[in-house]
């Protein structure tokens, strides 16, 4: 204890009359021979000295993160980004050192702005980045913005061993975080999770090959058809309706699934296997805009225009950009033998996706 | 025996044709579609749909040609075609992999889908008929292959296989794993006419009843639906967000976005002008005829139109007539469009009045 005050008073007498740039330059020399402490403590003096010098700040962020300092790190970062709100690189370490925290809301929002502003566009960031900020998501519900991060990592070819139970956590819905996963259950997440990796890594024959084998050792397990008839729907619709009605079969009660084969049995036009689904998953879910969709246009197409065309006039009023709204809009009066309102709509749609 | 269709006509007819009274009255000539359809089979016979995909043995252009090559990448590209069998080699990188043609796909300009180790492979370059030369597939001209194996060509994904089988050839089930041995290159009479197969084997019975639905029917709004199942409908090309001269290539989705385009008026149907049975009409003549259906104009249509004897025809609204000309109405109306390295040109089916050097529409 006496020899650490004798040392401080020591440093003191050797910053006693320093500039701000002698105690900046002397900071960043620290930094760069790795004396971490002695960083620290000049970059503190620094900003006592010049309180609105975000480069400190920032630095003092970064030193501590790296000494697991994550509380000290975030109080220099807070101060950082009120000087500079809107640097992406400070909004993604605060986010990471809250994520260390238990912070996870204020994480998420951190992480979730940084990825939007670039930050995870480098390589050696990157993984790291949107792997946090995919736990996030999936923790919060948000599973197919997880999924949008995982798939940017298996595109290109990221390799994590924590990142298979990750996806499969969030292809699965798992509203959890993969340190909270049960023993039994994480085996088959992180089967699930490969599986869909080698599909978002363009693999999609391996992929195949693994969810078969899954779906034989799982044959009751809930959610698998879900997460590959999720991973399949931008890809071929018919093969995703398959999955989506063995997961009804499996969960006849899943709202979701049963509206998302509503939907995609509509989308591939078949209509009077849609209808009757559809009108299931409206009536368990009114306001679920997928469902609502599903139904107007199979009714539309099966001959109940009228009421097909106010469902998707309901989903206007909430989504007058719902391209798909829009798309059973234009096939609707065609139907009806208004051709003017057709082409209408349909340069609507041009204009949407244009 | 099995129901054939199509080319196999000619055989079966030849076959039973030699057969005694004696043998015809034991056993009963098997009921093919040229059977009772004999016009319309002989027709398709030569149809670019019934071509749509062939085996990679014995084709003529190949035939023809029967060494091409090609160099990209910094690989060599070689189809060599000898006693009527075509391998491709591609060469590069201190190796070389030579793989037979497995199937084209395409019937003019060429694409081949290879086989390697259980998987499928669209190859990296295409034979083009317009130059009669090797060059690289359309849509594959950003990849750069790190191995032989991606130099080859493109591995096909699951959904990929099961679409180029699906609209290429007939009897593909896409509940089964893909057997290309098991297809039939091509799209026979099932293929479209879905209980074809039945209606000839109940025909077999003297029972007409099975008759598979006519799509002659159909108004253009399904025939779109249709067709567009492999020539992309308009809610497909939209929902994909497809745009810009790519899209020639979808007809139906052009034709949709035409403002005199009526779902409910069979004039404007992709049959309307293409019998699928036959080969593609190439006189502007006849085209002619297809656009002044609607608008041959003025008070004397209207009075025709109104005077036809079957209702549809007299409710068929009359188009503003062409106040320029009466004749090769798709010179200025359906222009032609050079797809950058599509190696052909392709009739945009968007009806326009296409005014001199306006960008491609959407």
């Amino acid at each position: 204890m006496a020899a650490a005050l004798l040392a401080g008073s020591a440093v003191r007498a050797q910053n006693a009359g320093l500039t701000f740039d002698d105690l900046a330059a002397q900071a960043a020399a620290a930094r760069d021979q790795g004396n971490l402490p002695r960083a620290l403590e000049l970059y503190g003096k620094a900003e006592e000295l010049r309180p609105e010098w975000a480069e400190g700040w920032w630095n003092i962020g970064l030193l501590q993160y790296s000494a697991n300092q994550y509380g000290r790190a975030i109080e220099a970062l807070n101060h950082f980004l009120e000087i500079q709100p809107r640097t992406a690189p400070a909004m993604a370490v605060r986010g990471l050192c809250e994520f260390e925290t238990g912070a996870y809301d204020d994480s998420l929002r951190d992480l979730d702005q940084a990825v939007a502003h670039g930050a995870a566009n480098d390589a050696q960031h990157g993984p790291i980045l949107r792997y946090h900020l995919g736990i996030l998501l999936t923790r919060a519900g948000r599973y197919i913005d997880a999924m949008a991060q995982y798939k940017v990592l298996a595109s290109k070819h990221v390799e994590m061993a924590e990142l298979p139970l990750a996806i499969g956590m969030a292809g699965m819905r798992v509203k959890s975080q993969p340190g909270d996963v049960m023993e039994q259950d994480r085996q088959l997440y992180e089967a699930a999770g490969k599986a869909a990796y080698a599909l978002l890594a363009d693999d999609s024959k391996g992929a195949d090959t693994a969810f078969r084998e899954l779906f034989a050792r799982y044959p009751e397990t809930r959610s698998l058809h879900y997460f590959y008839g999720m991973l399949l729907f931008p890809h071929d619709r018919g093969m995703a309706v398959e999955q989506f009605q063995r997961e009804v079969t499996l969960d006849p009660a899943n709202e979701l699934a049963t509206a998302l084969l509503a939907f995609t049995l509509m989308y591939v036009g078949r209509y009077s296997e849609a209808a009757p689904v559809a009108e299931r998953a409206v009536a368990a879910s009114p306001g679920m805009e997928l469902a609502q969709l599903a139904l107007g246009r199979s009714l539309i197409e099966t001959g109940q225009e009228q009421r097909g065309m106010e469902l998707l006039n309901q989903v206007l009023e909430h989504n007058p950009k719902s391209l798909e709204a829009h798309v059973g809009l234009a096939a609707a009066y065609a139907r009806a033998g208004r051709k003017e309102d057709a082409y209408r709509e349909r340069m609507v749609c041009l204009g949407l996706v244009g | 025996m099995a129901w054939v269709c199509g080319t196999a006509l000619a055989s079966v007819v030849l076959a039973f044709g030699g057969a005694s009274a004696q043998e015809k009255a034991a056993a009963p000539e098997p009921v093919a579609c040229g059977t009772c359809h004999l016009g319309v089979v002989n027709a398709y016979a030569q149809a670019p749909m019934r071509h749509a995909m062939e085996p990679g043995n014995g084709d003529p252009a190949l035939q023809a040609h029967p060494s091409l090559s090609a160099q990209q990448n910094g690989y060599t590209y070689t189809v060599q075609t000898k006693d009527g069998k075509s391998t491709y080699t591609v060469t590069g990188a201190g190796g070389s992999l030579t793989l037979p043609l497995r199937w084209i796909l395409g019937q003019h300009s060429q694409t081949w889908v290879l086989e390697k180790d259980g998987r499928f492979y669209e190859s990296m370059v295409s034979y083009f008929a317009k130059d009669q030369s090797l060059a690289t597939t359309p849509g594959d001209d950003a990849i750069v292959p790190h191995t032989l194996t991606e130099a080859m060509g493109r591995e096909l994904s699951i959904w990929e296989v099961r679409n180029c089988f699906t609209c290429h050839a007939t009897g593909f089930n896409p509940e089964e794993e893909p057997a290309p041995e098991k297809l039939t290159g091509g799209l026979n009479c099932e293929r479209c006419h879905a209980g074809a197969d039945k209606h000839m084997a109940d025909a077999q019975q003297d029972n007409f009843k099975s008759i598979p639905k006519s799509l002659k029917k159909m108004n253009a709004g399904e025939t779109s639906d249709f067709c567009g199942q492999c020539h992309r409908t308009w809610d497909k090309v939209v929902r994909e967000g497809w745009h810009g001269p790519a899209t020639v290539r979808f007809q139906p989705y052009r034709l949709a976005n035409s403002r005199c385009f009526d779902s409910a008026d069979k004039r404007i149907g992709c049959i309307a002008c293409h019998d699928p049975h036959q080969q593609v009409n190439r006189s502007e003549a006849y085209y002619d005829t297809k656009c002044l259906a609607c608008h041959a104009g003025g008070a004397a249509a209207v009075k025709k139109s109104a005077a036809a004897s079957k209702p549809a025809a007299a409710a068929a609204p009359v188009g503003k007539a062409c106040p320029v000309a009466k004749e090769k109405c798709v010179h200025c109306h359906m222009p032609k469009v050079d797809l950058a390295g599509g190696h052909a040109v392709f009739t945009d089916h968007q009806i326009r009045v296409v005014r001199a050097g306006e960008a491609y529409p959407n």
